[in-house]
């Protein structure tokens, strides 16, 4: 007895589970494809979609008016079963004609099913923990759309798992004795009192599931998208994972009657991911939030008609629920698939649009509870931007040079934190970076950028020790040059214009007497003590990990930039084995300043002994072969 | 009147939780030292951008939004008609920080430290401040048309106050101009001996002063006080007899005239014996007087020709730069929010595990990170080129970085339960009254 008690608690999060495995699994993905080897695309392939829009629509909106079939368990049942069927068929080769009919089945279908679902969940999931289960529920059904087995089956293996799925749930126990009134009975969901406008929260939802089918559009057609979010078994895990966890926590606040902050977090999550997309080497970062923010929007979207609805009323509820999915639900994700079909990304004002309609019911929440303070900050943010219009500004970007820019992404990007540029006047300093510089010059500077901390080498006379070139690669992939380099890739500056005046205000950073400086690096030697301490394994070490990149034939930096090094790089494998022996001191003074006016850099920062090593490995090993860098 | 808008929770939460955010970002930034390919994860949002952020939020949130409690405490914004705009003030605040962060992880900033404000959040911040200082203004208005102020004396020093802090913002709207910059010390690159001694004496003035703000002196008599304002006035002077041109730390002048704010290391703790303090804040008390003790003497060390030429732009100087904030400043602030938030809320700071962690935490980083950055002045290839002992080193400062969170933590989640809900009513000066 007791265990059917717990079997009937979970029918709730059984259904809701269901429906998202359908909806996601088949709905939105094997039919699609189904369609495609059908032959159907372009026009008719829209036509279609916008059949299944069109029942969604038409039973979302009619399913709470339906007075021939009052039963809300018999209801729900015709409704799995349509779907189910709808789903079977799609699996049989379909004409156009065919199709449209099996999408407006689809459509209906799932418009019966949600709205009847949501209507009555609270009685579905019993009175214990409903919103909880239906959080359960909704991350279950993320959870096995990503199971790889599921993701990657082929589309007509996941049209009859679908149907299979809603079949079975359509034999749970669904009668109920709490589904006959015309009000809820339970006082539980009544804890969860209404606090928020439903005309707010409609708007809300609009716009998350406009960016989330727009993003999963543009994802879905875009093979490097696609290859960097749902590809490879492990995050396919992964990001099943990362929905359920998000789904529970969602739950959490929606139980605390945090739904502003759920959408608002929802939208920081998606939005962020919408963001990253128009970064394809970011795309890791944006698998990580798109299903974030989407499971906590998911959530909510059952949870706010079922549990949080401002009405007792199982007719009125049912009423708000049709309107959230016909026009949230269908024409939102219509929408976002138009953007992504017709502009091919998400442009930025749309996404911070969003974010002020999903913060609406934030703000009106707050303005309710601290009036004052909803009004000094709005009051200050006015006058901030009236200000802002009517302060003089600094110099336009386009009046600036390739050099200035360079300097303001220097700034930027915080360049400051790991490099000085201060030579320090009669210290190692002055060999290491270049000629010392006066405290005139440096106040010339506006501001100057002295800094404070060496993450990295100080960069005052870099131009003198690097060539534009160098530079440029450096910042795209630091570690290909410098094997144990600590900085982060700045490739997306090279997205647009920013990285190459970066590169341009980098070698702008030469004072114009080097004469003297170039005469010291040329009487360098390494100290006597140096040369005794030299050691062949740690020259090994450091050639592997400085040289072997450029110096051999398959070293990384070697193979990815071979035409744009002048000159090539000698292959020092090559020179080992010819009878070509190079003076070490020569060697020591090209590791440790590089050769002026290539892009052979210096190893400045190496020890006197580092650099003995080294240059007594490259001088002595002719026959030990070097392992790939 | 109480007010309970106008309580000091609200101040420690707000700034407890710029702490807390400004110790993760922290800790986040010294995994990143460690593993570098987690900068791949970051996007645009890279580590540069992040320090800006870190420091900054540290700065104006964590030491600035205590400094608000003292205000509105000091100008009876706690009580009366202006103390239900406190929380917005509060608020107002750190919506500013927000937009300040945001606008650092956009790659928005002036290129000076500490000083990053540019663009709308500059214009926000000043507006900032100068909302906070109307306020103030408006506070002691009332109180002096309603006759609540208790003496002239006790409004002179106000209205003296109310001027002084009426430069304030558009002092930070000019520094934050980058034509504006300091006097270079020619040998290191730094501050000169004089600005060092300037910036301490600034230091001194608010230790100063701030006593007079929360509590009262001590009836025993004593000539500590007096003797303590002569010599601040006497190394005002000496100080404006330094000048502000550049100068290097060889120069036995900048070094010896630094030297000369050694005084205040037994000066300090004498001069707060004078005053009455709560047995409540007795730790923070000691913790905030031994890290000033060890700030001053280091900050002297550190400027001596050999020691400077070695530690610039080391670790070392980042392991006193730690000194300062995590050490001296927080042990002053939350010394600070013990006294005005009363024996009600002290529990908040006082647990003796956060109490420990978060020293400890300090002293080991600072020790690690001298170490390191003794290493480091020698073998600049330490960090260019990190290998194994760096890592070993860098991780344990890891570890360090993690007690201080995890006492942040502590103290955030202390601030915002329920307990601290309840009590939360009665004013600070209700409670000082008890």
């Amino acid at each position: 007895m007791r265990s059917e008690h717990k079997v009937r608690d979970w029918r709730g999060a059984i259904l809701v589970a269901a429906v998202y495995v359908y909806f996601l699994i088949f709905a939105q993905f094997a039919f699609l494809e189904l369609l495609s080897a059908d032959g159907l695309q372009d026009n008719k392939l829209k036509a279609v979609m916008a059949a299944m829009a069109v029942g969604g629509i038409l039973f979302s909106l009619l399913t709470p008016r339906l007075r021939i079939i009052a039963d809300p368990a018999r209801r729900i049942r015709i409704g799995l079963i349509l779907s189910a069927l709808a789903a079977a068929l799609s699996v049989v080769p379909l004409s156009f004609t065919g199709a449209i009919a099996v999408a407006f089945l689809i459509g209906a279908g799932l418009g019966i099913v949600t709205v009847t679902l949501v209507t009555y969940l609270v009685v579905w999931c019993g009175e214990q923990a409903s919103i909880l289960k239906t959080g359960v529920g909704v991350g279950i059904g993320y959870l096995i759309c990503n199971i790889p087995a599921v993701f990657t089956a082929s589309a007509k293996h996941q049209a009859l798992f679908s149907a299979f799925v809603f079949l079975a749930v359509a034999f749970l126990p669904l009668a109920d004795k709490n589904l006959l009134g015309p009000t809820l009975q339970s006082d539980a969901p009544s804890k969860t009192r209404p606090y928020l406008a439903f005309p707010l929260v409609l708007i809300a939802f609009t716009a998350l599931i406009w960016l989330d089918s727009s993003a999963f559009y543009i994802i879905q057609h875009s093979g490097v998208l696609k290859a960097g979010t749902w590809s490879g078994d492990l995050r396919l895990w992964a990001i099943g994972a990362i929905h359920f966890v998000f789904a529970i926590a969602s739950a959490f606040l929606l139980l605390k009657k945090r739904i502003a902050l759920v959408l608002i977090s929802a939208f920081a999550f998606l939005g962020s991911a919408c963001a990253l997309l128009a970064h394809p080497a970011l795309i890791h970062s944006a698998a990580l939030f798109y299903p974030a923010g989407v499971s906590l929007y998911s959530v909510a979207l059952v949870i706010y008609p079922s549990s949080i609805s401002s009405h007792y009323d199982f007719g009125k509820r049912a009423r708000q629920a049709g309107w959230l999915y016909a026009i949230a639900g269908w024409i939102g994700s219509a929408l976002g698939i138009g953007m992504g079909q017709n502009l091919g990304h998400i442009p930025t004002t749309f996404v911070l649009t969003a974010g002020v309609l999903v913060s609406i019911p934030l703000g009106v929440g707050l303005a309710r509870t601290a009036p004052r303070e909803v009004t000094l900050l709005a009051f200050i943010v006015v006058v901030s931007m009236v200000a802002l219009h009517f302060l003089p500004t600094s110099n336009p970007e386009y009046t600036q040079t390739a050099i200035e820019r360079g300097r303001q992404v220097y700034i930027e990007e915080g360049c400051i934190s790991c490099h000085s540029q201060y030579v320090r006047p009669g210290t190692s300093d002055v060999l290491m970076w270049g000629p010392a510089s006066t405290p005139a010059e440096i106040h010339a500077e506006k501001p100057p950028l002295i800094g404070n901390r060496r993450q990295g080498p100080d960069l005052s006379e870099v131009g003198l020790r690097r060539s534009s070139t160098w530079l440029k690669e450096h910042l795209i992939a630091p570690r290909t040059l410098t094997g144990n380099s600590i900085m982060p890739s700045y490739a997306y500056l090279f997205d647009d214009g920013r990285g190459n005046d970066l590169v341009a205000y980098l070698a702008s950073l030469q004072s114009g007497d080097i004469a003297a400086h170039l005469a010291e690096e040329h009487a360098w030697r390494p100290s006597a003590s140096a040369v005794r301490q030299a050691s062949l394994s740690e020259g090994k070490h450091l050639y592997r990990e400085d040289c072997a990149t450029c110096h051999e034939a398959r070293g990384d930096a070697r193979v990815l930039w071979s035409d744009q090094l002048k000159p090539q790089p000698p292959d020092l494998s090559q020179m080992r084995r010819s009878s070509e022996k190079q003076d070490t001191q020569y060697l020591a003074q090209i590791i440790k300043f590089g050769i002026q006016d290539t892009d052979m850099p210096g190893h400045e920062w190496l020890s006197d002994r580092q650099v003995a090593s080294l240059s007594l490995w490259i001088h002595d090993n002719s026959s030990q072969p070097i392992a790939k860098h | 009147m109480k007010n309970p808008d106008a309580n000091p929770t609200v101040v420690a939460r707000h700034a407890l939780a710029w702490l807390v955010f400004g110790n993760a970002i922290g800790v986040g930034l010294a995994l990143l030292l460690l593993l570098p390919n987690l900068n791949s994860l970051l996007g645009e949002w890279t580590y540069g951008r992040w320090m800006m952020v870190h420091m900054n939020v540290l700065l104006y949130g964590w030491c600035g939004i205590p400094m608000l409690g003292f205000l509105f405490h000091t100008y009876g914004l706690e009580t009366g008609r202006m103390s239900r705009w406190t929380r917005p003030i509060v608020w107002l605040w750190s919506l500013a920080l927000m937009i300040g962060s945001a606008s650092w992880l956009q790659g928005h900033s002036s290129g000076k430290l500490f000083l990053d404000w540019t663009g709308f959040a500059r214009i926000f911040f000043v507006l900032t401040l100068e909302t906070l200082w109307i306020f103030l203004v408006a506070a002691v208005f009332f109180e002096l048309r309603d006759g609540t102020s208790s003496s002239l004396r006790k409004a002179l020093p106000q209205l003296a106050g109310i001027v002084v802090l009426g430069f304030v913002p558009n002092a930070i709207y000019f520094a934050t101009n980058p034509g504006l910059y300091p006097a270079i010390n020619p040998n290191s690159g730094g501050p000169t001996g004089a600005s060092q001694l300037e910036s301490t004496l600034s230091i001194v003035l608010i230790l100063l002063v701030i006593p007079f703000g929360i509590t009262s002196r001590n009836p025993r008599q004593s000539r500590i006080a007096g003797f303590a304002w002569i010599m601040f006035a006497a190394q005002a002077i000496f100080c404006a007899f330094l000048g502000r041109a550049d100068a290097s730390n060889h120069l036995p002048l900048q070094y010896l005239g630094l030297t000369t704010s050694l005084v205040w290391v037994p000066l300090i703790p004498l001069y707060y014996n004078t005053f009455r303090w709560r047995e409540e804040s007795r730790r923070w008390r000691s913790a905030f007087l031994w890290w000033w003790g060890g700030l001053v003497i280091t900050g002297c060390a550190f400027f001596f020709p050999g020691i400077l030429d070695r530690f610039k732009f080391t670790d070392g100087l980042v392991g006193h730069s730690l000194t300062a904030v995590a050490g001296f400043l927080t042990a002053f602030l939350i010394f600070i929010m013990v006294e005005l938030a009363g024996p009600q809320h002290a529990w908040i700071f006082n647990r003796t595990w956060s109490f420990h962690a978060w020293n400890m935490g300090v002293l080991a980083y600072v020790l690690l990170m001298t170490a390191t950055g003794w290493i480091e002045s020698a073998d600049p290839a330490f960090t260019i080129s990190p290998g194994g002992l760096r890592d070993v080193l860098y991780f344990l400062r890891l570890l360090t970085g993690v007690a201080m969170l995890a006492a942040s933590i502590e103290w955030l989640r202390n601030a915002m339960t329920q307990n601290a809900d309840r009590i939360e009513v009665e004013s600070l000066v209700g409670a000082k009254a008890a």
